[in-house]
């Protein structure tokens, strides 16, 4: 096996580089506040993730795929177990204590999804009605789970890693213009026909109970932060916006307002570009895996890494309805850089495993 | 086996559309930074700045108000005020009912008002220290103090009329704080304050307040006192609705005092009914009743149209005018000017009132003030009532003659009192002496007032200040008479007229009693008004009193020397009869002392004829041997009279039969013949007066004591 010189020393380059801007970040909102000592979390947590993915990345990601019956049927056992015994917090049911650490399940969870995604579509030579339905239950049976914890924002998530995978997989376009416009057709008249208290509830789960004066105002506030920001920032710990904690809780999933109001258009122009290439690079692996299913993990990565960041980034321009999904390596949250950089891992390995073959 | 890959169908082949779909939401993503950091930028930081900053208006320390000794009448507390910020109140119910508990609130109310309120809200405005502490002590979450400057009124009820009062933002709603709010005010700073999301301040930008200025009143607080309580306690005895006290200085129109009542007390405006707010002395209008014939006898003098021992036929009580008859309120034969006015005989005045026919009658009305504000800084001066000739009826210059159909303040009325005591000169009265800013200045500027303006002869107000003594002396108000003092004054009953009808009310009143002390060169004029007294209520016996009392009071306070003897024994028996025996010829010595003694002893005579004795004797017991008669072949020694009373250098000069001259009140300072010099019966002597050695220079240059 092609040792460290294998690596993918330039995608994890730039994976730190986002990291480090988050860390930065984190410090600055959360300096002099509740959360203080986020930031020196987080550095704790990058460790833990490095860790992590080194382990990762000398398992073959054969093992996974292999194993993808055991790992979704654990999965949803523990997603079953979060809603049986998980602590509350905010008023949702996510988090699993082990060792002391806050493990969402649901982030795990989306590791296993990517690799069952992988497992069947790489096994399809080309996509029945039947393969639809079966990924549809095989994904929708999670989705479900965390959506009644409740976190449909992270529910959404697991869906365009099996779309893109049956996409990817041979779906014929008749095939996707029909789910296309099924979705187009259902979901209006879906939300149509809630009742009025559906509707406050589904809008609750959208909005988790973090925000104290409805969405509204965090999407206003995240308006006038990255406003605020101008061309070239306000400056590291500047932003009144975030330091009058007129952002809530912007070390989590407002960070790129913070560094929006903070670092400026440049420093948005240069976050963005750093992901497009972390993007690039990750199709690139994509294209040099050794095997399609190596091909459809890398794949599923990054579908979805580009989910969080486009949903995100489109909630903190207001595009998009507040949704609790983070930005990747940026936002603070334990669970979501240990499966990050797990993910990484397995990258990693297909990356190491290039020229195996 | 990338070839491999490829052939199977590698998942990458698809992947353009995702690029592209990836790289349409970049550019929309792009495309909406760039409008909210770049296009929006200036509107969303502005939005930023509004959220994340208060502007606090910082209201400067309002000025002081001093009396004319520079004790503080109205000041400023620094006290606090309670506000919460809801959000960070953990447990409403429990600190509501705390707090309601600590200031007396109603804890339900309490609550309601902070589950309602949206972030901020004001528990309590400008407790007391002690709620202050309690609450500090209570440490509740989500309570705040803030510092705010509260009026207080350190002298509680003093003045509270003319002070006026302030409201809870700290503007001035009455009396001077109203009319001079602007200055005592100051300039409000501003205060920007930088917000956190909740609430909590970040940093404070300051600007700093203009404080106001300060303002030094006429008034002297002690007068002010003196003339509350006795305004207080003649209002109890009458149960007067209304009352009023003015004290002028007559020569400069500064006010001593200016009493009201009902009174209220500025630093508990809640429990002061809205009607005691209002400024009886120079808001509310009264009928002037028989206290306008100063008026009209001293335009008729002035106009040369009467002398004051001109005998007038007052037929008997009745009068027709315009065909209406007019009743005098007692039957009057043939009177004197003087009698006229002591006995306030109303057919008296309306003969003389005709005399002067309307158009003349009006110029003086309108001369004294009457009819117009006499601009004092006070807020809700009123101009009274009156109507130019035009409207007159018939009977009106009947009226008016006698202070009917006319409505005056009582600053108008005292100011016609003032005007006649500072020989025919009127000053608009005043009340402010000096302003400052910041800290008391060391040495307060010369206080200039203005020349006044000339409205009778200074003769003609001398005669008429005489007429007056007449009033206390032998006329309708004995009980004006002081101890030590020379009294002019004058009283007034007037019917009210009813509210909304054009009819006099039968047993609505307005009592006055205005009074000059002493009467050569008055330090003070003192006028009384009480409205609707219940039982006796005419001038003489309601007001008159009290102007006794607060004069007794003032006087010695003021350091007035007294112009006549006290005499213990005396002062029962009428200080001024003069000894029953006097010779002839020293009744030349001095006009007044003539009419004075010649009145006297024609009523000892009448008073004798009819058998009984008057009810005053006018043989004071120790006085019986004291008259001298004068030995016209010898010239007497001119004493030398530095340091004694004008009464003492008055009979001095009767002794020795000259005609003295004597100018200014208080005690002799100079004279126009050298102690020791030989005079003759006859011979004219001038004899400076003055209150204090520092003046006595100024009054000597001129017999009429300049203005100041």
């Amino acid at each position: 096996m092609g040792q460290w010189r294998d690596f993918d020393w330039y995608l994890l380059g730039l994976v730190l580089m986002v990291s480090i801007l988050g860390v930065l970040e984190i410090y600055t909102s959360t300096h002099g506040t509740r959360f203080a000592g986020a930031a020196g979390r987080q550095v704790f947590y990058i460790g833990l993730a490095l860790a992590v993915m080194f382990l990762f990345s000398r398992i073959s990601y054969h093992r996974w795929l292999a194993l993808s019956h055991w790992l979704y049927g654990v999965c949803l056992l523990a997603l079953a177990g979060v809603l049986a015994v998980g602590q509350t917090i905010f008023h949702s049911r996510r988090w699993i204590p082990i060792a002391g650490i806050h493990l969402q399940v649901s982030e795990f969870a989306k590791l296993v999804i990517i690799v069952v995604v992988a497992r069947y579509c790489s096994e399809l030579r080309r996509v029945t009605w039947l393969d639809i339905v079966r990924l549809g239950v095989l994904v929708g049976l999670p989705m479900a789970l965390v959506a009644l914890e409740p976190d449909l924002g992270t529910a959404l998530t697991y869906a365009p890693i099996a779309a893109v995978g049956l996409f990817l997989g041979g779906l014929s376009w008749r095939q996707g213009a029909a789910l296309l416009l099924l979705a187009l057709l259902v979901l209006p008249v879906g939300w149509h026909e809630l009742k009025p208290y559906q509707k406050a509830r589904l809008e609750n789960f959208m909005n988790p109970s973090t925000d104290p004066l409805g969405r509204g105002y965090q999407l206003l506030q995240s308006k006038i932060a990255v406003g605020s920001g101008g061309f070239w920032g306000q400056g590291q710990g500047r932003g009144t916006q975030v330091q009058g904690a007129f952002l809530p809780v912007s070390q989590a999933d407002f960070i790129a307002a913070a560094y929006a109001e903070e670092r400026g258009l440049v420093g948005v122009f240069v976050l963005l570009g750093l992901y497009f290439l972390i993007l690039m690079r990750l199709l690139a692996d994509a294209r040099t895996a050794p095997d399609r299913a190596g091909g459809f993990l890398v794949v599923g990565v990054a579908v979805l890494l580009a989910f969080h960041i486009a949903v995100n980034l489109g909630m903190v321009v207001g595009f998009m309805p507040v949704t609790g999904i983070p930005l990747p390596f940026m936002s603070s949250g334990g669970s979501s850089l240990l499966f990050l950089f797990a993910a990484l891992g397995v990258i990693m390995n297909v990356h190491m495993r290039r020229l195996v073959n | 086996m990338a070839g491999n890959a490829a052939t199977n169908g590698n998942p990458i082949r698809r992947a353009w559309l995702l690029q592209a779909l990836l790289l349409g939401w970049a550019l929309l993503v792009w495309g909406r930074l760039f409008a909210l950091q770049v296009l929006d930028h200036h509107a969303l930081v502005q939005k930023a700045r509004r959220q994340q900053s208060r502007l606090v208006k910082v209201h400067p320390e309002r000025g002081l108000i001093y009396d004319r000794h520079l004790h503080p009448l109205a000041m400023s507390l620094q006290v606090d005020s309670v506000f919460a910020m809801t959000r960070q109140v953990a447990h409403p119910r429990a600190e509501a009912s705390a707090l309601a508990g600590v200031l007396g609130l109603d804890s339900r109310l309490l609550l309601a008002r902070l589950r309602a309120a949206h972030g901020f809200c004001w528990i309590a405005r400008k407790i007391t220290p002690d709620q202050s502490r309690r609450i500090h002590a209570l440490n509740l979450p989500g309570i705040y103090f803030q510092t705010e400057s509260k009026r207080f009124y350190p002298k509680q009820r003093l003045a509270a009329q003319l002070l006026g009062y302030v409201g809870m933002d700290g503007k001035g709603l009455g009396g001077l704080e109203l009319s001079l709010n602007r200055e005592l005010a100051g300039r409000a700073g501003r205060e920007l304050i930088e917000l956190d999301a909740h609430g909590r301040p970040l940093q404070i930008v300051e600007r700093m307040p203009q404080p106001g200025r300060s303002y030094i009143l006429t008034l002297d607080q002690n007068l002010q006192y003196v003339a509350q309580q006795e305004l207080d306690r003649g209002m109890q005895a009458t149960h007067a609705m209304r009352g009023a006290v003015i004290i002028e200085r007559p020569q400069d129109g500064e006010l001593l005092a200016v009493a009201g009542a009902p009174g209220f007390n500025p630093n508990h405006l809640n429990r002061a009914s809205p009607a005691a707010l209002s400024d009886v002395a120079v808001s509310d209008v009264f009928e002037p009743g028989s206290t306008f014939k100063l008026v009209t006898l001293s335009a008729a003098l002035n106009e040369g149209l009467t002398h004051p021992n001109q005998i007038i036929n007052c037929q008997m009580g009745a009068i027709r005018v315009g065909g209406v008859l007019i009743h005098d309120h007692k039957p009057f034969g043939d009177l004197s000017v003087t009698q006229i006015l002591a006995q306030s005989s109303d057919v008296g005045a309306i003969k003389l009132g005709l005399r002067l026919g309307k158009r003349r009658l009006y110029r003086y009305i309108r001369a004294y003030g009457f009819g117009r504000r006499s601009g004092i800084s006070l807020p809700g001066e009123s101009a009274g009532i009156l109507r130019p000739p035009p409207q007159w009826s018939g009977m009106s210059i009947g009226a008016l003659s006698m202070g009917q159909e006319i409505a005056a303040t009582p600053l108008q009325v005292a100011s016609l009192f003032s005007t006649i005591a500072d020989n025919g000169v009127y000053h608009a009265p005043h009340l402010l002496l000096d302003n400052f800013s910041g800290a008391l200045p060391a040495a307060l500027p010369q206080f200039l007032s203005s020349p006044g303006r000339r409205i009778v002869r200074a003769r003609v107000a001398e005669q008429m200040r005489m007429m007056m003594e007449q009033v206390v002396l032998n006329g309708t108000a004995p009980q004006a008479q002081l101890a030590g003092y020379t009294v002019g004054g004058k009283t007034g009953t007037a019917q009210m007229v009813m509210p909304g009808a054009h009819a006099y009310a039968r047993n609505h009143y307005v009592a006055w009693f205005g009074g000059l002390v002493p009467l050569n060169n008055p330090a003070v004029v003192i006028l009384v008004v009480l409205e609707n007294p219940i039982g006796l209520h005419d001038g003489g016996t309601v007001c008159a009193p009290i102007f006794h009392r607060i004069a007794e009071r003032i006087l010695p306070y003021m350091g007035v020397p007294r112009d006549l003897p006290l005499q213990p024994g005396l002062s029962e028996a009428g200080l001024h009869d003069p000894p029953a025996d006097f010779h002839p010829r020293t009744l030349a010595a001095s006009p007044s002392a003539f009419r004075r003694e010649a009145e006297q002893a024609r009523k000892l005579l009448a008073s004798l004829a009819r058998g009984s004795r008057p009810a005053r004797s006018p043989v004071p017991a120790g006085t019986g041997n004291s008259s001298i008669v004068l030995d016209y072949s010898s010239g007497e020694r001119l004493p030398d009279w530095t340091g004694r009373s004008v009464r003492d250098v008055a009979e001095d000069c009767q002794r020795l039969g000259l005609d003295p001259l004597l100018i200014g009140s208080g005690l002799a300072r100079r004279q126009s013949l050298p102690p020791g010099a030989a005079v003759h019966a006859g011979e004219r002597v001038e004899i400076d007066f003055s209150r204090s050695p520092a003046t006595s220079a100024v009054n000597s240059a001129s017999p009429i004591p300049p203005a100041r």
